[in-house]
């Protein structure tokens, strides 16, 4: 049978013995996480931590448990499951932690730690740098001037406009973030900014 | 067979249910295909790519249930990326645009939109059953629709699905006039749920038998409707945070023991642990324990209750029972077929050391007879605890076992668990689904490739050296449907060895393994009537056509068998060669 082309280098025999091959299987598994994180944050929730965020010490074995568990879809537990029996998962603890944060006109949502933010310009500045884009601090800050708006879903469901109450407040209410075009945010249902409109 | 005219072969054919048995009649001449097809009531599509709507009504014009599976199994543990398919839309719009009367749909891992469950309301005066199994894509919206417009309605079940609660009144959509549901689960709500209507809607169903509620049904709430439904056989609790006050706890217990035909038990999200004891009463009858998302339950409160379920066959628990637990379980359910122990600790932070181990599977095997399922999350294993598992259970038709560590020795030898997994395969003479894991080399296949004959699902993860243990699987096992691999050293020689075996199986799943570019070109080229759909995510990766390097390693690819060629709701990252 023909070989070339059909790249069998790579699959060739390998003669070690079992478990050798564990710190070039951790590399790529690395990789293969790494690569996920790239591409899409669509497939992290708020308790898997299936991603491996740190640059890229590619060629050190990391054998603490918190390595171990960082390979997407491992174990083989089903999200639904993942998200129920987590310990945070319930709805009545909200705020702290992290969030999804949606952005129209983009195919993906991201994760964010309100926690790791001191007020609403660390936010704006935090929003920024997620989606590389210079517009959102702008929209939290002076939000007339912006075509864009960033508004929050509260504990009770709500949607309301970030920026309006006490930074700590707003963290222990938050659930999630979007960040939406100011011309579709007419007839959305935004609760009234305050008093005296 | 000829001499008897077809109304008599049909009404033989009426005993005959299994899809499989149905199968074969239609096989055997021209005018019993012809009769079974015209009387064919329900169908099972395993994969909803292998044919189109059109062609299944074609065949099946008197169809009643149809079962539909759209993402592949891994599209469970988030390998799948958003938007991949398996919409059910177009099955429903066929299905009404051709008048087919359709009572019943079962869907799988399928991407269901408030405007498919308009629509399904709509056309079907007959519909009785919607059952949704992790499927996604809908709101309370669209369960409002079907509430609303589905007059016959006996059966709502809505099984670990993700639905975007809007926290409208669906419940108050079902009318006043519907009294017929026997079957209502809607226990992944996340939202709030109108219990006034809920309770309405329970008392006014004598025949209802399944009611799973929500997080959100408190207490007192669960009383009472259970005190409108002692005829209840099948309960999902919610979640109870607080301790009751004695009044709603003696309200509860008297409620519970009046349910006197409860057969099966789940739910308990939350529970505080002082809530448990009210159901003690019931625990003689039960036959189905589900207390998997009852994280907060430690170990000794989980025991006190199964030592009262004597006549237990079906099991779901989370590992903080501890092996000691397990032992109670051995020592009273004596009828136990099913045993499913999930991890309660999924991203191994805590250092656990109440999770469970060999010991409590190898107390398990020793002390129920009966037992032919199992899904087992454990730290550790040995080949020994294995060889005696296999030793006291040949009987398992489905064995899972999944070491949380990938690449995990048996750790007294430290040795690969090639021969633990052998004397299961080798014992378990009726074993049809398997999961391996633990450090593994090709020697487990050969043995899987051996002695597994009617293996019809295999998971591999971390497992094997060389293409040599893909190919003893696929040369050995003749009955193989499913092939799920991910993170092993298979590549095109083992992928390209005999391409004319996929079309014998339903679909074969790879990722993270060695396959390459290529070789999937390769396998495509001369197979028709396979999909080839390599699944690529990173935008940086997908270069021009004639810039693309075919040694490249494929990130994951499915391929499944089908007789309706390439689809056309792929989304860009994926390409079907």
């Amino acid at each position: 049978m023909e070989k070339e082309g059909l790249g069998l280098e790579i699959t060739e025999l390998r003669l070690g013995l079992p478990g050798r091959d564990v710190a070039e299987k951790m590399m790529k598994k690395r990789a293969f996480t790494e690569m996920n994180m790239t591409s899409s944050g669509s497939n992290s929730d708020q308790c898997e931590s299936g991603v491996v965020s740190s640059g890229g010490d590619v060629e050190k074995v990391n054998d603490s448990p918190a390595a171990k568990s960082q390979v997407v879809g491992w174990p083989p537990v089903c999200s639904y499951r993942r998200k129920n029996s987590c310990k945070e998962a319930s709805t009545t603890k909200v705020g702290l932690g992290y969030v999804k944060v949606s952005m129209d006109g983009v195919p993906y949502l991201r994760k964010m730690d309100l926690g790791s933010s001191q007020g609403y310009d660390d936010l704006a500045f935090a929003l920024d740098k997620l989606f590389g884009f210079r517009g959102i601090g702008v929209a939290l800050k002076d939000g007339d001037n912006c075509e864009y708006v960033t508004i929050y879903e509260d504990k009770d469901g709500d949607w309301m406009l970030a920026g309006d109450v006490p930074w700590g407040m707003f963290i222990e209410s938050c659930k999630r973030l979007r960040i939406m075009k100011r011309s579709d945010a007419s007839g959305f249902g935004l609760q009234p900014r305050g008093v005296d409109e | 067979m000829n001499y008897f005219p077809d109304e008599v072969i049909e009404h033989v054919f009426d005993f005959v249910v299994s899809h499989k048995d149905r199968n074969s009649i239609s096989l055997v001449c021209k005018s019993w295909y012809k009769i079974e097809r015209c009387s064919r009531k329900e169908v099972f599509i395993g994969n909803c790519y292998a044919i189109n709507p059109e062609r299944l009504i074609g065949r099946f014009p008197c169809l009643k249930s149809l079962t539909l599976k759209g993402k592949p199994h891994f599209a469970d543990f988030n390998l799948v990326p958003h938007e991949w398919g398996g919409f059910v839309l177009p099955w429903i719009e066929a299905l009404a645009r051709s008048r087919v009367g359709l009572e019943e749909l079962r869907l799988k891992r399928m991407v269901v939109t408030d405007e498919s469950l308009e629509l399904l309301s709509r056309s079907f005066a007959n519909f009785k059953s919607l059952v949704l199994v992790s499927c996604e894509g809908f709101t309370t919206d669209g369960l409002a629709s079907i509430a609303a417009n589905c007059r016959q309605l006996r059966e709502l079940d809505l099984q670990e699905n993700e639905i975007d609660d809007h926290r409208g009144q669906w419940l108050n959509c079902f009318p006043d006039s519907c009294t017929t549901l026997t079957s209502l689960n809607f226990a992944c709500l996340k939202g709030e749920t109108n219990v006034a209507a809920l309770e309405r809607l329970v008392a006014r169903s004598p025949n209802l038998k399944s009611l799973k509620l929500n997080r959100a049904v408190p207490l007192d709430a669960l009383a009472r409707l259970m005190s409108c439904a002692p005829q209840l056989v099948d309960l999902g609790v919610g979640s109870y945070e607080n301790e009751p006050d004695p009044e709603s706890f003696a309200k509860l217990m008297t409620a519970i023991e009046k349910c006197i035909s409860l057969r099966s038990l789940s739910g308990f999200l939350e529970v505080a642990p002082l809530c448990l004891p009210a159901f003690y009463p019931i625990c003689q009858n039960l036959i189905s324990l589900n207390l998997s998302y009852a994280a907060e339950i430690q170990g000794n409160h989980l025991i006190k209750l199964i030592q009262l379920c004597k006549r237990l066959q079906r099991l779901w628990i989370l590992d903080s029972i501890g092996d000691k637990g397990l032992v109670v379980v051995a020592d009273t359910c004596k009828e136990l077929q099913e045993l499913r122990v999930f991890p309660s600790d999924v991203h191994g932070e805590e250092d656990n050391n109440a999770a469970v181990t060999e010991v409590g599977l190898v107390a398990i095997s020793a002390g129920c007879p009966k037992l032919h399922s199992i899904l087992y999350f454990c730290k550790q294993m040995t080949n020994a605890a294995l060889i005696a598992v296999a030793k006291n259970c040949p009987n398992f038709i489905r064995f899972r076992l999944c070491i949380l560590e990938p690449h995990k020795p048996d750790h007294i030898t430290s040795q690969s668990l090639d021969e633990g997994f052998g004397a299961i395969v080798q014992a378990c003479k009726g074993l049809r689904r398997l999961s391996v894991s633990g450090l593994l080399t090709d020697q487990v296949f050969l043995y899987i490739g051996m002695y597994a004959e009617q293996l019809e699902m295999l998971s591999i993860a971390f497992a094997g050296d060389t293409d040599k243990g893909m190919l003893y699987v696929l040369n050995g096992c003749k009955k193989m449907r499913k092939l799920e691999i991910r993170d092993s050293p298979f590549g095109n020689a083992a992928l390209l060895a005999d391409v004319g075996r996929y079309e014998t199986m339903r679909s074969l799943w790879m990722s993270s393994c060695e396959v390459t570019l290529g070789g999937c070109k390769r396998l495509a080229q001369n197979s028709p009537r396979l999909n080839v759909e390599i699944i690529n995510e990173n935008e940086n990766n997908r270069m021009e056509q004639n810039e693309e390097d075919e040694r490249e390693k494929v990130d994951k690819l499915y391929l499944y068998r089908t007789v309706v060629g390439t689809r056309k709701d792929a989304p860009p990252y994926v390409r079907i060669l």
